[in-house]
């Protein structure tokens, strides 16, 4: 609407990445660089993603009404890629478990912030057009900001070699939570056909339930040896 | 931080000069933003005619919406509908120096009630006569331009509302509009060409016949040019004077009824801006050419306009006939075709001098009168000031078939019976029998009618290249001779009209938000950031919790 309202959705989206940054310590262990190597992981893997979705999966020309659960489904498991690399980004880093989970959450859920959302509100948010959708943006992107710190503490648990046999199948649905999250929410979008601010909030508490149980899962393993 | 971030910045900024040149190219390209609702005005009237200014002067806007319930209207977008329009309310956004004033007409004329299109027929002129620079715009109302419309209201009522938390609230929620149009400032349309069509039908028998001109104006008028249609006024008359063409044509090409009178048959336009193309046509005729139709003998002319309703017919005239003359021959024809045949019908004439200290005319064969040139003007209208003759809301069902049809037929046998010098009803019997003269064909009425009222057909939109202009001329040349088109452009030193451009626009509707929305927004924003910090300082807290959650598991085992 104007400058100002881009300058609120701005700081909506970004101050809580510079709070976590800040609080988390991780200045002190000269991250910076580190997390931007991880944000170019993350473009890597995303020109990956859609190399791959672009050649092998055909454009949907069915009725336009009709949400094409399957061919959504497989689209989504292509989201896997995330994980692996998320993967990559901790294995190359060295030292504690909940700094590589911190450097890699960061940098990845950065990056994303970066392409994703700020040329939507550059161009968006500043026009003499106001709508609730960029504060919404500027809220998921908050969210998003949660679900990578969960999704990597879930991967690095994951890929843990002293992993307890009980845990291993809580954290596979886990995982597979992660990755689908995004496939879950649109269906229930269309389901129930919910106003965009009762998605945001479906969405708030769905990562949130993620990923109060992969720390759950993450205290219990670090502090059970 | 900031030195490592600047040192990794420094790396970067090295091979990323194209990265930021794209960047530059983002920042500087102009915005577009999209519109909450995007709609067709039509812009009030604008033009000069023999000096006089009418009409709205300007035609850009970029203000925020307001409907009359609100108490500061200045510089503001005055929303009205048609239902709601008044002259004073009109008067008083204007008092107000409001930015612009849109009125929002149904979609379908026919569910508004008929007191109130007739108040805004007569509300039209007054509307013209006041020259104002506020641009008046005129749309046409659908869903979203209702809603538009039904906010703004109720956030325009509210203003005065009292407590500080209600306009906090009212704030928070409320949807101002702001309307943007699209387009440049109006300026004077140079070298418009008004197009004026003549065509004929030689009579038999040599030299120096007399000639019967039949007149008809076929552009429309109304306070916005894009609305106006003209139906009745004057589609109806084009729609009898084609007809006319074709039923004497068809007469013509029998020897039998080949008539001792030459018929001339003018479509001029500009009539509603003081019959510029007819005035031009005599002109020319009369003063430039060595020889024309109209200098030799002239029977009488008749001018159509606006026969297309009412039982009531009307024979306007500057000078009453005399005795003997064609004239007279004429309107006793009418009155008796009209008594005996049509008895529904009342016929009268009206005599009303030429007044040359009027800014405009009355009529167009007052034209013909200044020319000393025999004329009349048939109407159902017994004033020329009556504002169906200048009104938006005339549209095809001010048009009733039967009735039109009912008009020509008139017409028909009454030209008829002063071309052939028949009196008797027995020769005209055998006529019709044979020539199938009255086989007036309603459908072909009804089509012409429908093509003429199907756009509009101002003089402002109607240029030498349109295609009302070019329909008419293939239609007049199916069926009379020597067809022409005549030309009339306004002189360049002292134009005796004016015409102004932007006269359709896009407006934009977009959404926006009270700045102290943007204020309370940040409010909300460093308050959860607040809270977001504490929140994220004392995750530890969090953390402990679930320790000490899951270690007496631990120790049990």
């Amino acid at each position: 609407m104007t400058l100002f309202h881009f300058g609120n959705c701005l700081s909506l989206a970004y101050f809580p990445y510079f709070i976590a940054y800040k609080c988390s310590g991780l200045s002190e262990y000269n991250a910076f660089w580190r997390c931007v190597q991880a944000g170019a992981t993350y473009l890597f893997v995303q020109l990956c993603k859609m190399l791959f979705l672009a050649t092998f999966f055909p454009t949907w020309e069915g009725a336009a009404g009709v949400y094409d659960f399957v061919g959504e489904f497989m689209k989504a498991t292509v989201d896997l890629a995330d994980l692996l690399g998320l993967h990559l980004v901790m294995s190359r880093n060295a030292g504690k478990g909940e700094y590589k989970i911190m450097v890699a959450a960061m940098g990845w859920a950065t990056a994303e912030l970066i392409m994703s959302r700020c040329i939507p509100l550059w161009v968006g948010a500043r026009g003499i057009e106001f709508d609730w959708k960029y504060i919404q943006m500027s809220f998921d992107s908050n969210i998003s900001l949660v679900h990578y710190i969960a999704m990597a503490a879930v991967v690095w648990m994951f890929t843990r070699y002293d992993l307890p046999k009980s845990f291993r199948l809580p954290v596979t649905i886990l995982l597979g939570l992660c990755v689908y999250k995004g496939f879950l929410m649109e269906l229930f979008v269309h389901v129930f056909l919910l106003g965009s601010w009762m998605a945001l909030l479906v969405k708030a508490v769905l990562t949130g339930a993620i990923s109060l149980c992969s720390l759950f899962l993450f205290v219990t393993l670090v502090h059970s040896n | 931080m900031f030195e490592e971030a600047s040192e990794v910045l420094e790396n970067m900024l090295k091979w990323s000069l194209p990265l930021s040149l794209v960047l530059f190219l983002v920042l500087v390209c102009p915005l577009r933003a999209e519109a909450a609702h995007e709609f067709s005005v039509y812009r009030m009237q604008q033009y000069d005619l023999q000096g006089q200014t009418y009409g709205s002067r300007n035609a850009i806007l970029n203000t925020e919406a307001r409907t009359m319930e609100a108490e500061v209207l200045s510089r503001r977008c005055v929303m009205m509908r048609l239902a709601d329009f008044s002259y004073e309310k009109y008067q008083k956004a204007l008092q107000q120096s409001a930015g612009a004033v849109v009125i929002i007409l149904p979609q379908n004329m026919s569910t508004m009630p008929q007191d109130i299109v007739q108040q805004f027929m007569e509300l039209e002129t007054e509307l013209l006569a006041t020259e104002t620079i506020v641009p008046v715009y005129f749309a046409l109302e659908d869903e979203e331009l209702l809603s538009i419309y039904t906010q703004t209201q109720i956030s325009s009522s509210s203003q005065g509302s009292s407590s500080a938390a209600e306009v906090l609230l009212h704030t928070a929620t409320a949807n101002g509009f702001q309307m943007v149009t699209s387009g440049a400032q109006s300026k004077a349309v140079s070298d418009w060409a008004i197009t004026s069509l003549e065509g004929r039908l030689t009579g038999a028998g040599g030299e120096d016949l007399p000639t019967i001109v039949l007149v008809a104006h076929y552009d429309s008028f109304g306070v916005a040019p894009w609305l106006s249609y003209g139906a009745d006024s004057n589609g109806s008359g084009v729609a009898i004077l084609l007809e006319l063409a074709r039923l004497f044509s068809r007469l013509y090409s029998y020897k039998r009824t080949h008539a001792g009178y030459n018929l001339l048959f003018f479509l001029s336009g500009g009539g509603k801006f003081n019959y510029q193309g007819t005035k031009r046509w005599l002109e020319d005729n009369l003063d430039h050419t060595d020889s024309s139709l109209l200098q030799d003998n002239v029977a009488f002319v008749l001018c159509l306009d606006t026969l297309g309703n009412s039982d009531n017919l009307h024979l306007h005239v500057s000078k009453p006939p005399k005795e003997g003359n064609p004239q007279h021959v004429l309107l006793k024809e009418l009155e008796t075709v009209a008594a005996h045949q049509h008895p529904d019908l009342k016929f009268s004439m009206v005599h009303k001098k030429i007044n040359l200290a009027d800014d405009t005319l009355a009529w167009e064969h007052e034209r013909f009168g200044i020319r000393r040139l025999p004329a009349f003007t048939l109407s159902h209208l017994e004033s020329h000031r009556s504002p169906a003759r200048h009104s938006i809301m005339d549209m095809r069902p001010h048009v009733d078939l039967p009735k039109l049809s009912r008009n020509t037929k008139v017409i028909a046998e009454t030209l008829a019976r002063v071309i052939y010098n028949l009196t008797e009803k027995v020769m005209l019997h055998y006529l019709r029998f044979s020539t199938n003269v009255d086989q007036v064909q309603e459908d072909q009425l009804e089509s012409l009618v429908d093509w003429l009222t199907a756009q509009p057909r101002a003089a402002q939109l109607v240029d030498k290249d349109s295609s009302i202009v070019n329909t008419l001329e293939y239609y007049l040349n199916r069926y009379l001779k020597d067809v022409k088109r005549h030309l009339v452009r306004a002189d360049k030193r002292d134009p005796e009209f004016v015409f102004y451009d932007q006269l359709k626009q896009t407006m934009n509707a977009y959404r926006v938000k009270p700045a102290i929305f943007d204020l309370l927004l940040a409010f909300c924003i460093a308050s959860y950031l607040g809270v977001l910090y504490l929140a994220i300082q004392n995750f530890g807290l969090l953390y402990s919790f679930l320790r000490r959650v899951t270690a007496p598991r631990v120790k049990q085992h």
